[in-house]
């Protein structure tokens, strides 16, 4: 957890207290999920049990489960438990019908809008891409804002999960229900198709190929457009004191839902002390602590029950998990050049995704 | 001649030194050749025999020979870039005669920095609302440039911020050797009447030369395996116009964990950087013996 205000210690102490003879250790990691990864895969692949309980992000759980370093969890956390969940959350963390993670913080893909300009063009919030790119055509055209739609195409992870929620929009995936590398291709292609047709019909500036979160929400915070894709983090920012936004901007989902983020505890393998693990896991995804965690650094919970905004909650219950698979680091990692290259116009959208899944049937021995 | 003992002896010194050489280059090197005949998956317990398979499919794969594209460009960028204009500097420190010290302890700025510093820095200069960015509109009116999110600027930019980092290094060593010709050698020019430019021509250059090989030898070797300035500026992008081949190794060794066909990568590499140390030790031997 970042920042001056980490609850963690203090919910660490908490949980000693309840539990006599336990004394538990957080080991801070680096905040990049490379080099979190990395720091993972050595020790647990030399089967160290140096710690118990992980933190991983969303996308790394099937993956550990695959190489057999995290504890199948589905006897502990059982059916009733994960309903106090978002099923989406759950979602990611199953690998053969096998649950292997609890989730604790949740991020989502959501779509912030300049409410004030909206209101002047007598728009709602766009339903799908198509209507936003419309939207945000006028507003530029009437001079409002300098850049309509900004988001994340920097070739890295932001660009997939981009790309991702133009497909969900299309009702299309890069890995299909079972298991099919890109099942509807030219579906998927259309997808990728607009994004690159955003840069070029002026609907997002050409500076979105070289974006990431910050560069774009700081261009979004500096008042130069009418939209952006981002996660949850940045409304605190826009409605900070002194930010030239504030009071101005609203929040809608994105019209395919918003890519799942976030972390969830597992347990290692090789623990000496499962149950004691378990006992932790249990104490810091509890309500309580969830709730302190949103109080305190503003990732959000993993339980409905917790969120007080409706439209927030509206979000959140249409996140969608990106491809559920053990193989997801080689997936984004092939995918994430090719789709670069199509929304930079270097190769047709078709020619890259074909491209991508040239190289992943390789890969992946398919 | 030394006596067949003294030279048995002088191999027992120098074993323990080999034996220690063997094991930090040969191992690994052998180790990443068996790797790379095999799809190797550790973290899945995936180990299968495939001969030949990943170098068949790297020798067809578009973004290998992407990578190698790439490094190639960077290459020849780079250190060409980079030995011009460091000789440049060099001859005008060697003219400079107030502030000399001065001159040089800031010369020596960019290349003390950590690459990843250089990296974040220039990432706020290439920042698209950045300065240069601002600047170039204001200088040509138009919109502001993209400069790492353009296929066709990329790499050019990173090319900069590399010349930037270590050009230096080129012109000390250059100035060191400068340094090192008799002032004679000028007078001897001079008198003979030979101006500026023939001068340069006729002795800086030549009496540079060796220094020049060697420091090109140096950083084309660096240059060959470039990798932090991409790694954190643009993350091998936009549409993998910067990816190095290291990069493209690094994502299939650690980001994908393909430890098999990362390690077939990497070995091309091998033979790359070895070739290319062999070609320049070789004219290295033969400006050696011209001399």
């Amino acid at each position: 957890m970042p920042g001056e205000r980490d609850p963690l210690p203090a919910l660490l102490r908490e949980f000693e207290r309840l539990h006599p003879g336990i004394t538990v250790q957080s080991e801070p990691l680096p905040w990049t999920a490379d080099v979190q990864h990395q720091f993972f895969v050595i020790n647990l692949e030399g089967r160290s049990s140096g710690f118990d309980v992980l933190m991983l992000d969303i996308i790394w759980v099937p993956e550990f489960a695959r190489a057999g370093w995290i504890l199948d969890l589905s006897d502990r956390f059982d059916a009733a438990a994960r309903a106090e969940h978002f099923p989406s959350t759950i979602d990611a963390a199953r690998l053969d019908q096998r649950v292997w993670a609890v989730p604790w913080v949740m991020n989502v893909g959501l779509l912030y809008y300049r409410r004030d300009l909206l209101e002047r063009h007598g728009f709602a919030p766009p339903k799908s891409y198509e209507e936003l790119a419309r939207q945000a055509l006028v507003v530029r055209g009437a001079g409002d804002v300098r850049d309509g739609f900004l988001w994340q195409g920097k070739q890295y992870e932001g660009l997939v999960v981009n790309v991702l929620e133009s497909m969900w929009a299309l009702g299309t995936d890069v890995l299909g229900p079972d298991g099919a590398l890109l099942p509807d291709a030219a579906r998927a292609a259309n997808a990728l198709a607009e994004r690159r047709r955003f840069i070029t019909a002026g609907v997002s500036p050409a500076l979105v190929t070289a974006a990431d979160e910050e560069v774009s929400r700081r261009e979004f915070g500096a008042g130069r457009a009418a939209f952006l894709r981002n996660w949850p983090y940045g409304l605190a920012l826009f409605d900070a004191p002194g930010s030239p936004v504030r009071g101005r901007v609203d929040i809608a989902p994105l019209p395919g839902g918003g890519a799942l983020g976030g972390a969830h505890l597992a347990i290692n393998a090789a623990t000496p002390h499962p149950a004691a693990a378990w006992d932790l896991v249990r104490f810091l995804t509890r309500p309580e602590a969830q709730r302190r965690i949103a109080d305190a650094v503003g990732l959000h919970p993993t339980r409905p029950a917790l969120f007080e905004s409706p439209a927030l909650l509206a979000i959140f219950r249409g996140a969608r998990a990106r491809p559920v698979t053990p193989w997801y680091q080689t997936l984004s990692a092939t995918l994430q050049p090719e789709l670069s290259a199509a929304i930079t116009g270097v190769k047709p959208p078709a020619r890259a995704l074909d491209d991508a899944r040239h190289r992943l049937h390789y890969l992946l021995a398919r | 001649m030394i006596a067949r003992g003294e030279r048995r002896f002088g191999f027992l010194l120098a074993a323990p030194a080999l034996i220690v050489l063997a094991g930090v280059t040969l191992y690994p090197v052998a180790h990443v050749l068996v790797l790379s005949l095999q799809r190797r998956v550790p973290i899945f317990g995936i180990a299968d025999w495939v001969g030949a398979a990943n170098y068949g499919f790297l020798a067809r794969d578009p973004a290998f020979w992407n990578a190698a594209r790439v490094t190639l460009t960077f290459v020849v960028a780079s250190v060409a870039l980079e030995l011009v204009l460091g000789v440049a500097v060099a001859l005008a420190l060697q003219r400079q005669h107030r502030w000399r010290a001065v001159a040089v302890a800031l010369l020596l700025l960019p290349w003390c920095l950590p690459g990843v510093v250089t990296a974040r820095t220039f990432e706020w200069i290439y920042h698209p609302t950045g300065i240069l960015a601002r600047a170039a509109a204001g200088l040509v009116g138009a919109g502001s440039t993209n400069w790492l999110g353009d296929p066709a600027l990329a790499l050019g930019a990173v090319v900069a911020a590399d010349v930037w980092r270590t050009m230096p290094f080129v012109a000390l060593l250059c100035y060191a050797r400068l340094l090192g010709i008799p002032a004679e050698v000028y007078e001897a020019a001079t008198v003979d009447g030979a101006g500026g430019i023939a001068t340069v021509r006729a002795i800086t250059l030549p009496l540079l030369a060796p220094v020049l090989l060697m420091v090109a030898l140096f950083r084309t070797l660096d240059a060959l395996r470039a990798f932090d300035l991409m790694f954190v500026l643009t993350g091998g992008g936009p549409a993998a116009t910067t990816e190095t081949l290291a990069v493209f190794a690094y994502r299939s060794l650690f980001q994908t964990l393909q430890l098999g066909y990362g390690a077939a990568v990497s070995t091309v590499v091998f033979v790359l950087v070895g070739a290319t140390a062999a070609l320049y030790l070789a004219a290295a031997g033969r400006a050696e013996a011209r001399r």
